[in-house]
């Protein structure tokens, strides 16, 4: 890979917060090493205060690194305007003008990326179609349930189609189908070749999306590669046979146990908790994964 | 459109919508005037809009302090701050749709009173006894205040007679703003006279109308008489004397036909002299303001167009608000912004009554000092801003001419919001927009 498809390059960030005298009161980012490339999805974590979400700000160009830089695309930094451009982002809380309905504030902020006023329009319906808000566009969004801003969250964080994708928390506040089709959305974006960087304490939804992941901790980056290669366990091998019945398992164990002379662990493998619930309660969900594709492909 | 339309639905400005109507459309029948005509129509002009445009002043100073201020603090503006958009677009983008809403409200206003006024014109008694009119106005040619307060200071300095302790500044600052509020006495068998010069001259056929207002000692009027001479500056023009009596007003108006001069020619000035002619044992001298009290009027404009016109003054002061409301609100948080916002709005209310007050022991007190340098300080900002009174000058029916209206109009539109928008917009372009978690 090399440097023209960095999407995203930090190098030694660092912030420290100051108080009102400008003492250092807190160091939230130290000496951060970063970089992400075109297509990847990388998830950046960490426990509370770990500094994700200052990084994120920084990124974004709404808090001011105390060291470092952040360089965006073409080597420019988050305050230009032409970054922004290219730019999507979903706060950990979608703070959305509670007197606008969401077909006002997705046309609200596709004016603020100067979109012309038809392609602003059918992007809007196209985006509230897909995020399942049609019933509810003209509502203020004031008086929607947390869950139902996140996806006027997330359409105006895809308004302008963006190369980049900056999304804190994307899943908080969904129902496990909301999750699931942020996470189908996600993939499907990085498909398309959108770069994406979410944060999130759900490991699992991590996990499932990332190509990537982060830890931070304390302000530190403590780890960093790709998910697969971060959670193999070297030492072990598992084989998934399907079908299989009860005697040809146990012949089958013991040939294994008598090749590697060691005990050999066996079980029966259990769908996720998430997968059952999708299973029971939305069958169909294959059918907005499809509304998504159709939608991409029309950016 | 669609922050207009948002603003609709928030219940503050639905409120604010209420209270307008209420006080349009309550506040006539509230007020008691002196039951006449041209008193009903003074509440109708003076106090309803009066009060309605201190209502918006109010209105629009928080709202501007709330629109970057409370976006900050409860981080709205992390969605569009992350938006192609830069900081003096922001700041327009929010003083726009502040002038477009002020605009309307304005409008509204305006024309419900002026809905009033000529409905109230078709009840007896309006017609003959109100006029709706424009006229322009023509002052005394005098030195300027700061003239007259260089000779003063020249004077008092051959005299020796200077106050201690005072820069030579200090000291002609106190004499401009005295000279402007000076009263000259005019003592019974005493006379003063005055040149005028008209900014459009008159023909032989208009009329124009004399206007002397005053005051008199211990404001005791009996016994007091006088005579006035009134003379064109044309070569072989007749003068006219106009004796008067009647000094129970503090006003003498009185219209002069220009046909009593026998001119033929257009009238570009006027002489004009009062002698008091009262009882130099009885009556008391007349106390006149040149600056102020004594004018020449002539017809100029309709009463419409010079209503517009203060409407459009006054929209203009709110645009200045607006501006500078957003500057303090780029800088402070909300409850800030709107303490610091309403107290300097109060220091400009109050503003020239405070320097007036201002003694020598004040001005060298240095727990005094501070309060009397932000004052001035806020006065001389704010001076452009004020220095029309259009609801005075409407009811007056004395024409906002046009030098002054654009003079007002680029002070509060263009040259101290530009001057507060790059305040504002620096200040955006440091602040960091987001709190750390």
């Amino acid at each position: 890979m090399d440097a023209m498809n960095d999407v995203i390059q930090i190098k030694n960030l660092g912030k420290t917060f100051k108080d009102f005298w400008h003492r250092p009161v807190v160091e939230a980012v130290k000496a951060l090493n970063l970089t992400i490339r075109q297509g990847e999805v990388v998830g950046l974590l960490g426990p509370n205060g770990s500094g994700k979400s200052t990084t994120l700000k920084m990124l974004l160009g709404l808090l001011r690194p105390t060291a470092g830089v952040i360089t965006l695309f073409d080597g420019r930094g988050p305050e230009d305007v032409a970054v922004k451009a290219r730019l999507g982002y979903l706060p950990e809380v979608s703070y959305l003008h509670e007197f606008l309905t969401p077909r006002e504030t997705l046309m609200y902020y596709a004016a603020l990326f100067g979109l012309p006023h038809a392609v602003a329009k059918r992007r809007t319906e196209e985006l509230l179609n897909m995020v399942g808000l049609v019933h509810a566009a003209d509502r203020a969004v004031g008086r929607f349930s947390k869950g139902m801003a996140r996806r006027v969250g997330l359409a105006q964080a895809l308004i302008n189609a963006p190369e980049l994708l900056i999304l804190d928390e994307p899943t908080s506040g969904l129902d496990p189908l909301g999750c699931r089709e942020v996470k189908d959305l996600v993939r499907l974006l990085a498909k398309g070749g959108v770069t994406v960087l979410m944060t999130s304490h759900l490991l699992a939804d991590v996990e499932d999306v990332c190509d990537r992941v982060s830890i931070m901790n304390k302000g530190v980056l403590c780890a960093n590669g790709a998910t697969r290669d971060l959670l193999r366990n070297p030492d072990m091998v598992r084989f998934t046979i399907p079908g299989l019945s009860t005697e040809a398992a146990a012949e089958v164990r013991m040939q294994i146990e008598k090749q590697v002379d060691r005990p050999v662990h066996q079980d029966f493998p259990e769908m996720s908790l998430e997968a059952y619930f999708l299973k029971v309660v939305a069958p169909e969900a294959g059918g907005q994964a499809f509304k998504m594709a159709s939608f991409l492909e029309k950016l | 459109m669609i922050s207009l339309r948002a603003a609709l639905r928030a219940k503050t400005v639905f409120a604010l919508l209420l209270l307008l109507a209420a006080c349009v459309t309550l506040l006539p029948a509230v007020i008691k005037g002196d039951g006449t005509p041209e008193g009903d129509c003074r509440i109708l002009v003076m106090y309803t809009i009066g009060f309605a445009f201190g209502i918006l002043c109010l209105a629009t100073l928080w709202a501007a302090c709330a629109l970057f201020a409370a976006e900050i603090d409860n981080q709205v503006i992390q969605l569009s701050a992350v938006k192609p958009v830069r900081p003096f677009e922001f700041w327009l983008g929010k003083w726009l749709a502040l002038l477009v809403l002020n605009g309307l409200l304005i409008l509204a206003v305006y024309g419900a009173v002026y809905g009033q006024i000529l409905w109230k014109r078709r009840q007896a008694g309006w017609r003959e006894n109100v006029q709706l009119v424009s006229r322009h106005i023509a002052r005394p040619l005098l030195p300027t205040p700061q003239e007259e307060a260089r000779e003063t200071y020249t004077f008092l300095e051959k005299q020796q007679a200077l106050p201690k302790g005072l820069s030579k500044g200090q000291i002609l600052r106190t004499l401009t703003e005295k000279a402007v509020e000076r009263y000259t006495l005019v003592n019974p068998g005493e006379q003063v006279a005055w040149r005028f010069t008209l900014a459009r001259p008159v023909t032989p056929h208009e009329i124009v109308t004399v206007r002397i207002r005053f005051d008199t000692e211990f404001s005791t009027r009996t016994q007091v008489e006088g005579l006035c001479r009134f003379a064109p500056h044309n070569p072989g023009a007749q003068a006219i004397e106009i004796p008067l009596s009647d000094f129970s007003l503090n006003e003498i108006v009185f219209d002069v036909s220009c046909q009593v001069f026998g001119v033929t020619n257009t009238i570009s000035g006027f002489d004009l002299s009062f002698k008091h002619s009262g009882d130099p044992a009885k009556s008391s001298a007349v106390m006149l303001r040149f600056r102020k009290d004594v004018a020449l009027l002539t017809q100029g404009g309709t009463f419409e167009a010079n209503l517009v016109r203060s409407a459009i003054i006054h929209w203009s002061v709110l645009a200045l608000l607006a501006a500078f409301g957003l500057t303090l609100s780029a800088c402070f948080s909300l409850p800030v912004a709107v303490f610091a916002s309403t107290l300097l709005l109060l220091l400009v209310m109050v503003g020239t009554s405070v320097t007036e007050v201002v003694s020598q022991e004040d001005e060298q007190d240095w727990l005094k000092k501070p309060g009397i340098v932000i004052s001035r300080t806020v006065n001389t900002v704010a001076q452009h801003a004020i220095r029309i009174d259009p609801l005075d000058a409407v009811v007056n029916g004395e024409r906002i001419e046009t030098g002054p209206f654009l003079e007002a109009l680029l002070w509060n539109l263009l040259i101290t919001p530009f001057g507060f928008a790059l305040c504002g917009v620096l200040i955006l372009r440091r602040r960091e927009l987001a709190a750390g978690n």
